[in-house]
């Protein structure tokens, strides 16, 4: 490389060295995340610009067409009501003074305070869910001896895929072999799958505790543990985002309806996890569900869970992980975890039918 | 009234050892160990408050001893390692002529610090309130890319920077590295060394062995592949002096790094753009003291020939190149920056 052209590149690394400084001292997020962000905040910026021309539009459709809007109005009365409405056909003041209740009605919505989101009102089924097996290829998780996190995962992981299948679900896998995925990519590729809860699978190890030995499941949430704060940091190295953007990330998301659904499904998890392992495994301890800002619980678009399957300091719980009838016990209780979420789900939907 | 003295200097904060570069031509190089007499009776013995580098080492019995760093970062949540990483960095700085009663002041300092690649910026931020009143201004970077700096390897190179810590991966593009560029593996010098004391006590349940010793060890004789000759040490069986033969213990320990390493570098050179790629095979770096393991390199290169073949450069100076990289960013960085980077 020509002298001239290595001052070049030189300057321009130090310029872009001294930026990222200067945005590690202001706070901000990672490059990538900020260009996210402005591209937020433009289509943000410019969607009013679309959005008020089409509300114009669909309200001067409704002004012209006063029994659809009657008919609405029927659908949201109490069938009393609704039926002494539905009798004649529409007059004009009828239709002004339903279209005027509507209204009324929109505003006292808006001025009522603002409620947490049930999905109660939402009766979907859970039919894909996607499977994490945790670590993998240059990343081998925790090990003990010949033992390592990455393939006791993946094997978990494929039993549990096999079992749902089995079961009617569809299931995207993160990975299907000894490869390393970063965080942000397993993410992402669960969000394009259009999943409808994402599982994903790891072991524990506390080298500090090694009599320990429990399951414990995680979702998305702030936590003030440090030691919750510290396995958090370990999970997510490599993924790009520190914990504070995290947490900033996580301002509008903790409050949000999925944060609700991802402690129901971590519940379900946790109770067959423990209920289903501690016949094999006695004295398995119960750590319960914990909230923790893992990145693969930040950046899912669904209701997602983390669930710590076994403990591999603990030298006979690392016994067990080896044998495989133990691994197909564990995938069987997350199974029945994931299969009693389901059905709860199902459960409004399969009333009305 | 003459203008204080500005003295650069490149820091390469190491999980075992951290190296030190200053622009007034002093390099040193200190075991990243402090510790503090635990009594009155250690304080007389020692006649110091604090030790620090190798004789914290060789006086640890009689000292709290503290290794500050973890994986190649500062460890959070503990006062005593936060003092003891200040203390360290004041031991550096003070190796190269920095006092507050002497030629050059605290306040008259601008630092380059490296850090692994994968380090969060909770952790730069950390550092930084770390290194408040110790320097005048801070610039932290990834470990690799000050190593890519000082070589001017700055285009179309990966280097593979192995210390105790962390073992560092970056391929360097002629931008600044951004996450897809570099890996960071926590398999890496004290990786090694908890395995090879695994080892010994499984194969000599008698010996009376420890993880200082087996860290001597192997850095005297570091190797991956064929032995060259036999791998012999001294310790106490029993209480007694006993000579025991570990080259199949080394071999094995070293060659835990082989098959993360080997993916790890194979995974980003398939990321490379395809028609650079064997530009990028030839021009592999290997630096930090994982560099020093020998038959790594060749290892290495034996990997690269099943995607074409490749170059793997063994650094001369491993120790101080992430610390000179370092200072040569600090040198190179214009007056009005360091004033934005004020620690």
């Amino acid at each position: 490389m020509k002298a001239e052209k290595i001052d070049r590149v030189r300057r321009r690394l130090l310029a872009e060295a001294v930026a990222d400084n200067l945005a590690t001292i202001q706070g901000l997020p990672p490059r990538a995340l900020r260009t996210q962000r402005r591209l937020l905040q433009t289509w943000l910026r410019r969607a009013p610009l679309v959005l008020v021309p089409l509300m114009f539009v669909a309200f001067m459709r409704v002004e012209g067409r006063g029994s659809r809007v009657e008919a609405i109005a029927i659908e949201t009365r109490p069938p009393a009501e609704a039926s002494i409405i539905e009798s004649p056909r529409s007059t004009n003041s009828q239709t002004l003074r339903s279209n005027r209740d509507t209204q009324r009605a929109a505003l006292g919505a808006l001025e009522t305070p603002l409620a947490p989101v049930t999905t109660a009102a939402f009766p979907l089924s859970v039919r894909r869910v996607v499977l994490d097996a945790g670590h993998g290829g240059s990343d081998p998780g925790a090990t003990r001896l010949a033992l390592i996190e990455k393939h006791v995962t993946l094997d978990i992981g494929d039993r549990l895929r096999r079992k749902l299948e089995a079961n009617g679900f569809e299931v995207v896998v993160t990975r299907s072999e000894d490869e390393t995925v970063p965080l942000r990519e397993r993410a992402r590729l669960a969000n394009a799958s259009r999943a409808d809860i994402f599982v994903s699978i790891h072991v524990n190890a506390l080298l500090k505790h090694t009599a320990a030995h429990g399951v414990e499941t995680y979702y998305l949430g702030p936590t003030n543990d440090p030691a919750l704060t510290n396995l958090a940091a370990t999970e997510n190295r490599g993924s790009g985002y520190s914990l504070a953007d995290m947490r900033k990330l996580l301002d509008g998301v903790y409050a949000d309806a999925r944060r609700d659904e991802s402690r129901e499904l971590a519940g379900a998890v946790q109770k067959h996890l423990h209920d289903g392992l501690s016949t094999a495994a006695p004295g398995l301890e119960n750590w319960g569900v914990k909230r923790a800002p893992f990145v693969v619980l930040v950046a899912t678009d669904m209701p997602a869970v983390l669930a710590e399957v076994g403990c591999i300091s603990n030298e006979r719980e690392a016994a067990m992980l080896t044998r495989p009838e133990y691994r197909q016990r564990i995938a069987d209780a997350l199974y029945a975890g994931i299969s009693s979420y389901a059905s709860a789900n199902d459960a409004p939907q399969k009333k009305g039918t | 009234m003459p203008k204080p003295e500005i003295l650069h200097v490149g820091i390469d904060l190491g999980t075992s050892r951290s190296a030190i570069s200053a622009s007034n031509g002093e390099r040193f190089v200190v075991d990243s160990f402090v510790g503090w007499p635990v009594d009155m009776v250690a304080k007389k013995v020692l006649k110091r408050n604090v030790l620090i580098g190798h004789d914290a080492v060789a006086n640890r019995t009689m000292l709290d001893l503290h290794r500050p760093l973890e994986r190649g970062l500062l460890k959070e949540g503990s006062e005593k390692d936060v003092e003891a990483v200040r203390e360290l960095l004041r031991h550096l700085l003070g190796l190269v002529g920095v006092s507050t009663n002497g030629k050059v002041a605290p306040g008259s300092v601008r630092a380059v610090v490296g850090v692994p690649a994968a380090a969060l910026r909770t952790n730069k931020q950390y550092l930084r309130n770390t290194m408040k009143g110790i320097v005048d201004s801070l610039m932290i970077v990834s470990e690799p890319f000050a190593v890519a700096y000082g070589l001017d390897a700055l285009l179309h190179t990966l280097i593979i920077d192995i210390g105790a810590g962390t073992s560092d991966f970056c391929v360097m593009k002629g931008r600044y590295p951004t996450e897809e560029d570099q890996r960071t593996l926590t398999i890496a010098g004290d990786s090694i060394d908890t395995h090879l004391l695994q080892l010994m006590e499984e194969r000599f349940p008698q010996a009376n062995v420890t993880v200082f010793m087996v860290r001597d060890w192997k850095e005297k004789n570091s190797f991956v592949g064929e032995p060259k000759q036999r791998v012999t040490v001294t310790a106490p069986v029993k209480g007694v002096p006993t000579e025991l033969d570990i080259t199949n213990e080394i071999r094995a320990a070293c060659e835990t790094l082989l098959a993360p390493t080997i993916e790890t570098m194979l995974d980003l050179l398939s990321r490379v753009e395809p028609e650079f790629q064997e530009r990028v095979r030839n021009n592999i770096i290997l630096s930090g003291g994982g560099g020093l393991i020998r038959g790594l390199p060749q290892a290495l290169e034996d990997a690269l020939k099943q995607v074409g073949g490749g170059r793997v450069t063994y650094m001369e100076d491993p120790v101080f190149v992430g610390s000179d990289g370092g200072l040569a960013l600090a040198n190179d960085a214009p007056e009005s920056d360091w004033e934005k980077l004020s620690a």
